[in-house]
């Protein structure tokens, strides 16, 4: 017989246990047909397995043996941690995420002002007037600008009709906010002049008075990614304020990107409703298995839900007759305000109220309140404080058509459906996957969705956690603040060029050899531009360009200040591209100072830093997949040597089937990642999880090779993906009934 | 530009414990440590369009001076009185006399060039330099034994909708007008939050547990988890709620009368509401400095329950012949020191919290205006009448200077403090440094 002594506790479990046990504890029906799990330690464990195991020869595993067999058991199935690794997939009770906690409210109150759909992006509707003070009667023309930068110097803006000492301009439409963050709104003009954003309750910049040299005027509002804002600007030149000249510029700064004139893709000269967006701020979500979710909740998390319940309420009743659509409307007022209520919670919770539901949110409040209005805020308070309002999916209504209706909207949205989707849901036409799938498709086409897709692709690129970015002063002079702005607004002209095109294809995403460059970029990343040329498509001919792996912004965001990082980009590719599991590294290294070791190529010092065996486990994979971006130094500009020798790119990577793919730069990386399984099968997941934020797994373990296959038989279009994955959250009520039926098992 | 700061930036910033938050001002360990000096206070009050001079001044020089029609109200308070005729605002340039009046009062000097056109002079902007107010403010916020939690404090009565030169006094610096607060409602959620909201929250809690309850039985065990927890979050802020309520306020809060709407015939109401609030937020030691603002520079006030039906600024304008015109602007102007003496009564009746006497023992009310004379719109003998004892000033007298520059009061006030600066404003007219024989 074969001493045990220097087999390890896998090997023994094997050898001696598995046969009963099951090879992962599982039971084997007709030995022992309970799983093993439960709450001993492992030196119970271990004692009871000395005496007792196996049990038809207690004496084969003792000692050392029964000790490492205990903690292999303990550690792979048998206790707390274990069991919940191993614990099958389900759908869980989940909140809204913080994210969808601001879409919904915002949407909510918009759905109460006649909601718009973003359409003819072209400029701003213009009005010229006669003299200074927007008479109807002096309106000399109408017309749709297409961005607002006008110098008329002391002239007129409209020779034949309008006077060159006294006129007055109004543009209006609405603005669509591509990102979500602080815009920084500028006004340039020595006029006076003011700016509205979200409504007319206030302007944002109020310009009216000239004052010294003063001419610019900035202000900063918090705006969601996708929707919508109404916006209105006047200009008045007046001979009484003794205006020599008139000129006017309207600017912005979104969130880390160039300060540019707001574009006309950005602007309508449509009418859009006023907007309300909650500055309540929320803790950040769970992001701990890679996506954001709501399974999880906190005392600040609960504070936070009633501050924004607070303020949403009292932000409702100081508009309440807009919001209740009575205003000049006659009528008995609390008859009015009781019809509202009871559609506020109607739509807050997304399906139509039982007659008990409408008795506790509404009827109560009404009857137990001194006044209408009292009875409205807590009305509105109690049904945002409300689990109806604040979860998704609870079980009683997990299985009608509205519960499709929602799974929809916030797969696609993160929002409450809209009106067209909740009559769909009254008819019943949920039921057919085939309309689903229509009415997914339609909801793609809302720059809500778009916005979604957006910030998933910023989380897959590791782009959200590039702030202050900064490079060495010395070694790249030119990588200054408006640099990086510039850098991040290419990444997004390129991102939404192939997202928004009719193939969205992720191939293209990996491939492209083009991207977007403006004159200051030009320069520094060697493209001949004039200097002030503005953002265009910029076509290399260097025979490494792998459309956003290469893109300088993520080269320099996966970087150090003064050298390129290949562990960076290596774990990159690995984590988000290829979807391969890492750990933590065992301990926390410092990179190895440049300074000692001059003489080494970046490559060669990262190898000899991570060549110990401990490291080479991961590091075996992270770094041939990092050095193949060897060509992009820490600013993302290609280089062809490092410190007068050759790049070295080339590498081996082996697959999760065990295949080796060899590449001698990162242009063949890409091809390799472009088409393989394995990156669509990462792809799909990752983008599954941040849609539905439920584990994929739930809906079936085959569901990812479906969706894979799926996804390349749609010539891997991302949209196109994006809608079939909607349509199995919001379709697959099996998933949902899971979670109902556990209730069942002790 | 200044915008106000909104109830949703408060929310913000201070989450729903506002609810408790007078009650953690108001303990003695927290409010009112590091007493060693006395406190001292300034309080600014505006008025507009000038004054009636042969209703306003008093005759004499001295002790012994008689009060006139207009400063009657002030009787009571007479020994802690102090009438300053003879200063003049000399700034000139840019903006009308309203303007200037207004824009440099505080300031002490020239209006930036701009595009505002008053009814005669060029165009103007804003003030080119901070508020007296604000500089004693920041004063005091630099050092911690004076710190407050808002170091100053911008009332507000009937001042219209719209940010301009006329309707601007202070200035957190060039260009940097701060917008008074003239709905006491608001003023109310900045000092003190919403208790409204603590109610209507506290109605809802209730509900909320019972909906939770309900909904707990029909999930599965995995899921109650999350419930359960929610709910306990809810107990503990309902018993935050609960223990907010049932400790004793006290007068930390002060009772407004509600629904008052900002109309011009509320005007009575909303001053008392205001000068309610700020007597209070400075028992509360909320800030030391505190302006309020009646109506604009050129305001209109219809002061109907005088009798004086005509706008104040229009009749501001009838010549000295026009003797029915007189009667209703002193009336007018008689109104406005009634608030100061009610303002006066109320700081004199209010306790100096940890200290010994009362809130006037420590705080000098200064009525002030844009110019001396709506008629005349002179910029010379602007009135500034001094009430209360915050500044170690004689009071109870009247004094008369030959024509000094207003920039000297404006050194007094800040000398008063301890703040002994040698210029503020334009240098020109800060020669010879602080007032004669105020202290």
């Amino acid at each position: 017989m074969v001493s045990a002594a220097n087999l390890d506790g896998e090997q023994i479990y094997r050898q001696q246990c598995a046969r009963c046990h099951g090879d992962r504890g599982q039971g084997v029906t007709k030995e022992y047909g309970k799983p093993l799990v439960g709450d001993r330690s492992v030196a119970e464990l271990a004692k009871i397995i000395d005496r007792t195991m196996p049990e038809d020869a207690p004496q084969k595993c003792v000692g050392d043996d029964a000790r490492k067999v205990a903690a292999f058991i303990y550690e792979r199935f048998y206790g707390p941690i274990a069991q919940e690794r191993n614990r099958p997939a389900r759908v869980e009770l989940a909140r809204l995420t913080v994210r969808q906690h601001q879409y919904t409210i915002c949407d909510l109150l918009a759905s109460f002002r006649g909601a718009q759909q973003w359409r003819e992006p072209s400029g701003l509707k213009a009005e010229y007037f006669n003299k200074g003070n927007f008479q109807t009667k002096e309106r000399m023309l109408e017309r749709v600008d297409p961005g607002v930068t006008f110098d008329f110097g002391e002239g007129s803006p409209f020779d034949e009709k309008i006077g060159r000492d006294s006129f007055s301009i109004r543009w209006q439409g609405g603005v669509l906010a591509p990102e979500t963050g602080e815009y920084e709104f500028i006004l340039d003009s020595e006029n006076a002049a003011r700016l509205w954003v979200d409504g007319d309750a206030r302007p944002l910049i109020d310009a009216l008075v000239r004052s010294g040299d003063d001419t610019e005027h900035r202000e900063t509002i918090f705006l969601l990614a996708g929707e919508v804002y109404p916006l209105r600007l006047e200009l008045q030149k007046s001979e009484k304020a003794k205006d020599k000249t008139a000129s006017i510029e309207l600017r912005w700064k979104p969130p880390q990107r160039a300060e540019e004139i707001i574009p006309a893709q950005a602007l309508s000269p449509h009418w859009y409703p006023q907007r309300f967006v909650l500055s309540t701020r929320f803790p950040p979500d769970d992001r701990s298995t890679g996506y954001e979710r709501g399974n999880s909740i906190s005392q600040a998390w609960e504070k936070a839900a009633t501050d924004a319940a607070l303020e949403t309420a009292e932000h409702v009743i100081a508009q309440l007759d807009d919001y209740a659509g009575i205003r000049n409307k006659k009528g008995d007022r609390n008859k009015l305000l009781r019809e509202f209520a009871e559609r506020w919670v109607t739509r807050a919770f997304r399906r139509p109220l039982t007659d008990e539901q409408k008795q506790f949110f509404v009827d109560r409040p009404f009857k137990e309140s001194p006044d209408a209005e009292t009875a409205v805020k807590r009305v509105v308070l109690l049904s945002l404080v409300s689990p109806r309002f604040l979860y998704q999916d609870l079980p009683q209504e997990r299985h009608d058509s509205y519960a499709v209706a929602c799974r929809l909207s916030y797969a696609v949205w993160d929002s409450l459906p809209d009106d067209t989707l909740l009559s769909a849901a009254a008819q019943g036409h949920l039921t057919n996957p085939d309309s689903v799938r229509w009415h997914a498709a339609r909801m793609m086409n809302d720059p809500r969705a778009q916005a979604k897709l957006r910030a998933f692709l910023d989380q897959w690129l590791n782009v959200d956690r590039f702030v202050d970015l900064a490079k060495d002063a010395r070694r790249y002079p030119d990588f200054d603040r408006e640099t990086v702005d510039d850098l991040r607004t290419a990444l997004d002209l390129f991102v939404n060029d192939i997202l928004s095109s009719s193939t969205a294809d992720f191939r293209e995403l990996l491939l492209a050899r083009w991207l977007y460059l403006n004159g200051r970029l030009g320069s520094l990343y060697g493209a001949r531009l004039p200097p002030d040329a503005p953002f265009q498509k910029v076509t290399f001919d260097d025979p490494q360009r792998a459309g956003v792996l290469t893109h300088p912004y993520l080269m320099a965001g996966l970087a150090y200040t003064a050298t390129s990082s290949p562990i960076h980009r290596g774990v990159f590719v690995a984590r988000s591209v290829l979807g391969r599991a890492l750990r933590p590294p065992p301990e926390a290294v410092a990179p190895l100072p440049v300074d000692l070791h001059q003489d080494l190529t970046t490559r060669q010092r990262v190898a000899l830093q991570t060549n110990a065996q401990a490291c080479q486990a991961c590091h075996r994979m992270i770094n041939p997949l990092g050095f193949a971006f060897e060509h992009f130094d820490a600013v993302g500009r290609y280089r062809e040597i490092e410190l007068g020798k050759p790049i070295d790119a080339g590498g081996v990577y082996q697959t999760k089937r065990g295949d080796k793919v060899t590449f001698r730069n990162v242009r063949e990386l890409a091809e390799y990642l472009a088409t393989s399984d394995e990156t669509h099968e990462a792809f799909v997941e990752q983008l599954f999880h941040y849609l539905v934020k439920q584990p994929i797994r739930a809906f079936g373990a085959q569901q990812i090779s479906q969706l894979r296959q799926r996804f390349v038989d749609q010539d891997c279009n991302i949209r196109k993906l994006a809608i079939e994955i909607a349509v199995i959250a919001a379709t697959s009520s099996k998933a949902y009934d899971l979670a109902v039926h556990s209730q069942a098992t002790p | 530009m200044i915008r106000f700061e909104t109830r949703r930036h408060f929310l913000r910033k201070l989450g729903i414990s506002v609810a408790a938050m007078p009650l953690a001002w108001n303990l003695p360990s927290l409010g009112f440590a590091n007493q060693q000096r006395r406190k001292q206070r300034l309080v600014v009050v505006f008025s507009p369009n000038g004054v009636v001079p042969k209703n306003f001044w008093p005759d004499e020089a001295g002790k012994d001076f008689k009060f006139k029609q207009i400063l009657e109200p002030l009787e009571p308070y007479r020994d802690r009185t102090l009438v300053l005729h003879g200063v003049c605002d000399k700034v000139r340039g840019d903006g009308d006399n309203h303007m200037r009046g207004i824009g440099c009062l505080l300031t002490g000097v020239e209006l930036f060039p701009g595009n505002i056109q008053g009814g005669s002079h060029t165009p103007a902007g804003w003030s080119s330099g901070m508020s007296l107010d604000q500089e004693i403010k920041n004063f005091l916020q630099a050092e911690e034994t004076t710190r407050t939690r808002f170091g100053s404090l911008e009332f507000g009565v009937m001042v219209p909708e719209r940010a301009d030169t006329w309707t601007r006094m202070v200035y957190s610096g060039p260009n940097k007008p701060i917008a008074p607060i003239d709905d006491p409602y608001q003023m109310f959620g900045k000092l003190y939050g919403a208790p409204a909201d603590t109610a209507s929250l506290k109605s809802v809690l209730d509900e909320l547990q019972d909906d939770l309850r309900k909904l707990s039985k029909v999930v599965s065990k995995e899921d109650r988890r999350l419930l359960d927890e929610h709910a306990s979050y809810v107990r503990s802020m309902e018993r935050e709620l609960v223990a907010a309520k049932q400790s004793d306020l006290g007068h930390a809060v002060p009772d407004i009368e509600p629904g008052v709407k900002e109309t011009n015939d509320n005007m009575p109401r909303l001053s008392k509401m205001q000068i309610d609030l700020l007597v209070n937020s400075l028992a509360n030691d909320f800030a030391r400095v505190a302006t309020l603002q009646y109506t604009n520079s050129v305001g209109q006030a219809k002061m109907r329950w005088l009798d004086a039906e005509e706008g104040h600024h229009d009749l501001s304008h009838e010549p000295d012949s026009n003797e029915k015109a007189q009667e209703k602007l002193t009336r007018i102007n008689r109104w406005f020191c009634e608030q100061i003496a009610y303002l006066v009564e109320r700081l004199a009746a209010t306790r100096e919290p940890g200290g010994p006497g009362t809130l006037l023992d420590n705080t000098t009310v200064v009525w002030t205006n844009e110019l001396g004379q709506g008629n005349t719109h002179t910029l010379d003998n602007i009135p500034f009448v001094l009430v209360g004892n915050g500044l170690d000033f004689r009071m109870g007298r009247s004094l008369k200077y030959p024509k000094l520059a207003h920039n000297r009061l404006l050194l007094s006030l800040a000398h008063g403090f301890g703040h002994r600066i040698e210029q503020f404003g334009n240098p020109d007219y800060c020669g010879e440094g602080p007032l004669p024989d105020l202290s």
